[in-house]
């Protein structure tokens, strides 16, 4: 008898996101998951963010971000993963739209793992630095958040960055 | 010798912690510009205060000019102004997540972008913005969270950018102040609330004045969160959640 295979619902366009689909090509998902990749923006100076600009770069983006989520509770749910881009987490400067915006993502997964407990789901961050030299991280991680005991790890914020970051204060 | 007074542009002036900061900032030698967009509450509190008031609604662009361009030159922006109406993930209502995201993210970037090209041709500045602990999560808060959570984002960034000019840019992030928009909390919540918080009691409004007035004279200080909460982020696991607040 063969095991039934579970999709994993891939949600957003975030610039790792084919890094994400490559990673979950190799992972056998233990529950209905869904992973969403935030479209974080491109860096730019605080003087070109004009009003307009802010508006589309960072409210229009947490939108969308709010719109997948609720797509996802939509559907049969018990695991959810948010992947973002390593370095707004951490801040850049010339970065001010990318680092709201991926903030602001860490701490809505922040509250829905609170939320979401009372419910069954587990909600994580991952924040990949795809240029760090540990390609398998990715896969061998969101295997980890997915799979078979991933459902005791919630609310968690998991650094791939094969020690780039190290000796910098985490937001 | 002459004495330059230093101007502060504090938003959100008219509630209860923005009202408890321009008092500080009055006593600490500040010509203070109390802004908010409840006019007559901003000046009855700024009256009360020594400051003057001026409305100012910081979703709105020309407002935001307006209350700049007023200052004359602001070597301290307190990003204040907030809203809390939320709820939670499943009944939010996207408008009222748009709402929260302009004015508790958008309009203090806004502001921030607004005052920091006189900051850096001065060499000076400081901008604190006034985040909350719901960055680290808080049931029924999805939009609240998120707006402050990217603010504490933007205050680590701005202040990579901006520490080359000589300006600050810090983060204040009080847990539960007792403020007119906590009165109504019901007292089952308000308790449990209480019995969470290490100190033993809820903050003040001067309890968050006081590390704003720590940091606008801080240079050495910048990109940092200062959780201002009793402890309580530090203290006991989040309780069972408690019904969302609207």
């Amino acid at each position: 008898m063969s095991t039934p295979v579970v999709e994993v619902a891939v949600r957003g366009e975030g610039s790792v996101l084919s890094a994400v689909r490559a990673a979950l090509s190799t992972v056998r998902p233990a529950a209905p998951a869904a992973v969403v990749v935030p479209a974080v923006p491109g860096p730019g100076p605080l003087a070109e963010l004009g009003d307009d600009r802010l508006d589309a770069l960072v409210g229009d983006t947490l939108d969308a971000v709010l719109a997948d989520v609720r797509a996802t509770l939509g559907q049969p749910l018990d695991r959810l993963v948010f992947v973002l881009p390593h370095a707004p987490l951490m801040g850049v400067a010339d970065g001010v739209a990318a680092s709201a915006v991926a903030h602001g993502v860490l701490s809505m997964a922040r509250t829905l793992a609170i939320e979401l407990a009372r419910d069954g789901v587990t909600v994580n961050v991952v924040a990949a630095d795809v240029d760090a030299p540990a390609p398998g991280a990715l896969a061998a991680q969101l295997g980890a958040l997915l799979g078979a005991g991933g459902e005791a790890i919630t609310g968690q914020e998991i650094y791939l960055t094969a020690g780039t970051d190290l000796g910098r204060a985490r937001p | 010798m002459t004495t330059t007074t230093r101007t502060a542009l504090v938003t959100g002036g008219a509630g209860g912690i923005g009202r408890g900061i321009g008092a500080r900032l009055a006593r600490d030698g500040f010509r203070v510009l109390l802004a908010d967009r409840d006019a007559t509450a901003v000046r009855e509190a700024a009256e009360a205060v020594g400051a003057e008031p001026w409305v100012l609604d910081v979703a709105d662009p020309d407002s935001r000019r307006e209350a700049v361009t007023r200052t004359g030159g602001c070597d301290l922006l307190v990003n204040c102004a907030g809203v809390l109406r939320d709820a939670r993930v499943r009944r939010l209502e996207p408008p009222v997540f748009r709402r929260l995201t302009e004015i508790n993210l958008l309009g203090p970037i806004a502001l921030a972008r607004l005052v920091a090209p006189d900051m850096a041709a001065r060499g000076a500045g400081a901008i604190v913005n006034i985040a909350s602990r719901a960055w680290l999560g808080t049931f029924g808060s999805t939009a609240y969270s998120t707006a402050k959570g990217g603010l504490v984002g933007a205050t680590r960034s701005l202040a990579l950018e901006l520490g080359r000019h000589g300006i600050t840019v810090n983060a204040v992030a009080p847990g539960f102040v007792e403020t007119p928009m906590t009165e109504g909390l019901p007292p089952e919540v308000r308790r449990r609330t209480l019995e969470a918080i290490p100190v033993g009691r809820a903050g003040r409004p001067d309890d968050v004045a006081d590390a704003v007035s720590y940091l606008a004279g801080a240079g050495y200080v910048t990109g940092q969160v200062l959780v201002v909460c009793g402890g309580r982020s530090i203290g006991a696991p989040y309780a069972t959640p408690v019904e969302e607040a609207s």
